[in-house]
């Protein structure tokens, strides 16, 4: 036993050199003493030969424990029978610590009386151990203080935002019983002439309108502010948006004696963004100005501009020549709860949520909102907004980007392999894996479907052949949900070594009756830009070609219709290769399967984009030639994955 | 008279409605649940169905989509009605086979113009 509170233990060979070393053992001793941590030593033997007060205080080390008398295993028997490491057998701990200590480790380990040790050892060098202990109580207890706090603050916002929801479906529904029977009132009364009836009814009717208004708005800002504001991205038509948007701020505009320009190129064409917050925004700066504007002009200017660093955007001015504002009224107008002076919503009305909304909205779209105004000359709202959307979430806000075609970051695909087969997963894993795609696996089509419905991946290799539902039935599945269609899908099946290879042509189908929106989709996939561009569409029912045919022109684009396949394969000897075509399967004199074929052969339409139009329920024999025409096909059994790696990376950069 | 199907489960909102479509010179049939609705699509043919979105017994979506399957209705052009102006439910409703889309509280103008647009009806 020692007198000191803090021992160096010291072999027969140093003992004999103690007056030279003594002063090192000093200073080794006021070093340990003067760490925070509780330090201990062992030899090779696994002897105590160095340690601090911590130590024996973090551990309530009796004194005759601390020497050489005793090794690394007596301590942990005596500590476990101590109940030191709770109810477990003594020796598979002891078993478990000795295999440890050939290593580098660190763990943690909460005492009977509540703290909590961490524990470093580290092997040194010529055998030995160091073992170091601090005490980690305060850091976790204010971990866990942490934890629960941010999980109350996410609790009572996830309640709050429940509230908010369900709240405004609540005050929606009498709202509307109160707008609906004034507007029927009205129209009564106005039937009899009694017209001093309707100003009243119309009255009740506009509050009603207002008093909405300022729900939406308040709901709006409260799921901004939650994070819950979606961004759902689509192509959007500028010139329709601005003839939508027009329809709307007209009455506006009139009312209070306003010209309304509009100042829009005809060849403004189209920008992915989320069209309702762009109109809602839009209409937000419109109706600002019509408010603040008499007799006077509010412009609506929309033109594409080029920035210094070569991105583009989009940008919307709304120029009125209303009451303008002062500088400092400028710096209040994008904050909640505030107009630019707290007289004008006595004067105008409104929520003063407007333009906090908007700009929100315009960060959420990766873009920004400006304002230039003197008082007396009216104001510019501007929103710029990039001409490429990659969807941006508002500050501080997590709102979920709704965006089933985003890219994905180069370098991190995510490809789901559906096989019931183990060996397809091992050997996509051993291949794929190791070019940097992320592959995620699904053993069946429900888990598939739930795989993907839970995080899209970016491609998905789906088999044919599998219980529970077949490859066909998941894809089918896959298209007709919006968050998952535009998913690629490569299919594996077995098939003969001639068919091996891919027809990437037609990597879609469509199931009819059409969805207008789809097929809307479809075409912006296959043919980007080209403005000028023939979409030819082989239908025998000319109800369907005509359906198409005003779908396609409202978008743009060239109609050319054939009747059945023989007539598509001459309108295509005889012209130029169109940008798609749409194509059905069921038809008299050549069907869809036969000009497939035949089209097939002819090696300039071999990259010709086919969309086949089919009913919902395919036949055998029309899923296995689908199979082979319509989709990526593999053969599993030959040598698929240099095919497949070179048809993924094309899959992803048609994709991108 | 030019038949419609309201399909809506809000008697207020039934009653509104279904008022001021026969004070456009429309006939109204009135089914309060989604199962009703797909019933009576068959039994009566009407010209146009009106379908709110949230319903009791079969929602609006499956209603609808139960209307496209059956080649006896697949022809008649539904148009949703959704308190919830959001683009996702717009396109769910395309999606579950809508022709058309409109908005709770409803604008009789707006709702008008699109029935008459996919009737062939002069405004």
């Amino acid at each position: 036993m020692r007198p000191e509170i803090s021992g160096v233990e010291m072999g027969e060979n140093a003992a004999r050199d103690e007056m030279d070393h003594g002063n090192e053992a000093t200073l080794l001793r006021a070093t340990l003493e003067n760490m925070s941590q509780g330090v201990a030593m062992y030899d090779a033997r696994h002897r105590l030969v160095i340690w601090n007060q911590l130590f024996r205080d973090y551990l309530d080390m009796p004194d005759e424990f601390l020497g050489t008398e005793h090794t690394f295993s007596d301590y942990i028997r005596y500590l476990g029978e101590r109940g030191e490491f709770g109810d477990v057998d003594i020796e598979v701990a002891l078993a478990q610590r000795l295999k440890q200590l050939e290593t580098h480790h660190r763990f943690e380990r909460t005492r009977p009386d509540g703290t909590v040790l961490e524990v470093r050892r580290d092997p040194v060098p010529g055998g030995g151990f160091i073992a170091i202990y601090t005490d980690i109580t305060e850091r976790k207890q204010a971990e866990t203080k942490l934890r629960e706090a941010k999980e109350a603050a996410e609790s009572a916002s996830r309640v709050k935002s429940a509230f908010l929801a369900n709240m405004s479906h609540e005050l929606r529904t009498p709202l509307n019983a109160i707008i609906g029977y004034s507007e029927i009132l009205s129209e009564d009364a106005a039937d009899e002439g009694n017209t001093a009836m309707v100003a009243d009814l119309d009255k009740i009717q506009a509050a009603g309108k207002h008093l909405l208004g300022l729900i939406n708005d308040i709901l709006d800002l409260s799921k901004i502010e939650a994070g819950r504001m979606d961004v759902y991205l689509e192509q959007v038509f500028l010139s329709r948006m601005v003839e939508e948007v027009k329809t709307i701020v007209g009455p506006m505009m009139t009312k209070n004696a306003n010209e309304f320009v509009i100042d829009c190129p005809v060849d403004i064409g189209t920008l992915r963004t989320d069209l309702t917050k762009l109109k809602q925004s839009l209409i937000n700066l419109l109706s600002n100005a019509a408010k603040f504007t008499k007799q006077g002009t509010v412009t609506l200017r929309i033109s594409r501009v080029t920035q210094v660093d070569g991105c583009g955007t989009v940008r919307f001015d709304v120029t009125d020549s209303g009451i303008g504002m002062s500088e400092e009224q400028m710096g209040r107008l994008f904050q909640a709860f505030t107009q630019a002076d707290s007289s004008t919503t006595r004067n105008f009305g409104g929520t003063g949520l407007g333009l906090t909304i908007t700009k929100h909205f315009a960060a959420m779209l990766g873009g920004a909102i400006s304002v230039a105004s003197e008082p007396g000359k009216g104001s510019t709202f501007t929103i710029e907004l990039p001409a490429e959307t990659r969807a941006a979430a508002a500050d501080g806000s997590t709102g979920a980007v709704l965006d089933p075609g985003a890219p994905a970051e180069p370098g991190a695909i995510t490809v789901l392999v559906v096989d019931d087969d183990p060996a397809v997963h091992e050997v996509l894993a051993a291949t794929l894996g190791k070019e940097g795609y992320i592959l995620r696996h699904a053993r069946d089509g429900v888990e598939a479907l739930n795989i993907m419905r839970a995080d899209p991946p970016d491609l998905v290799t789906l088999d044919v052949m599998m219980p529970k539902i077949d490859g066909w039935s998941v894809l089918g599945i896959m298209k007709s949900e919006p968050a998952l269609e535009h998913i690629p899908v490569i299919m594996l099946t077995i098939v003969d070594d001639r068919n091996l290879g891919y027809s990437l042509g037609a990597s879609e189908y469509m199931t009819k009756p059409i969805d207008r929106q789809r097929l809307i989709a479809l075409i912006h996939k296959f043919a980007p830009g080209s403005e000028e561009g023939v979409v030819l569409v082989v239908d025998d029912d000319p109800q369907v070609r005509a359906l198409v045919r005003q779908t396609i022109e409202s978008v743009g684009l060239h109609v050319a219709e054939a009747a059945d396949g023989a007539e598509a394969l001459a309108w295509l000897d005889a012209h130029r290769p169109p940008s798609l075509v749409l194509l059905d399967l069921m038809m008299p004199v050549m069907d869809g399967f036969t000009f497939l074929a035949q089209a097939r052969a002819v090696p300039k339409f071999a990259e010709l984009p086919i969309v086949v139009l089919t009913a919902k329920e395919l036949t055998d024999h029309e899923r296995d030639f689908l199979a082979r025409n319509t989709l990526l096909i593999l053969n599993k059994s030959a040598q698929p994955i240099g095919t497949l790696g070179a048809a993924l990376a094309h899959i992803a950069s048609h994709n991108r | 008279m030019t038949k419609i199907l309201l399909v809506e489960d809000n008697e207020m909102n039934r009653d509104m409605l279904s008022r001021r479509l026969s004070r456009n010179g429309f006939e109204v049939v009135i089914a309060v649940n989604g199962q009703e609705g797909v019933d009576l699509a068959l039994a009566e043919k009407p010209a146009l169905i009106l379908m709110d979105m949230s319903l009791p017994v079969l929602d609006g979506w499956e209603a609808t989509r139960r209307v496209k399957a059956n080649p006896e209705t697949a022809g008649i052009p539904v148009i949703a009605l959704t308190a919830h102006a959001m683009a996702k439910d717009r396109d769910d409703a395309m999606a579950a086979g809508c022709d058309e889309f409109d908005t709770k509280p409803v604008e009789m103008p707006r709702l008008l113009g699109k029935i008459r647009a996919l009737l062939g009806l002069p405004d």
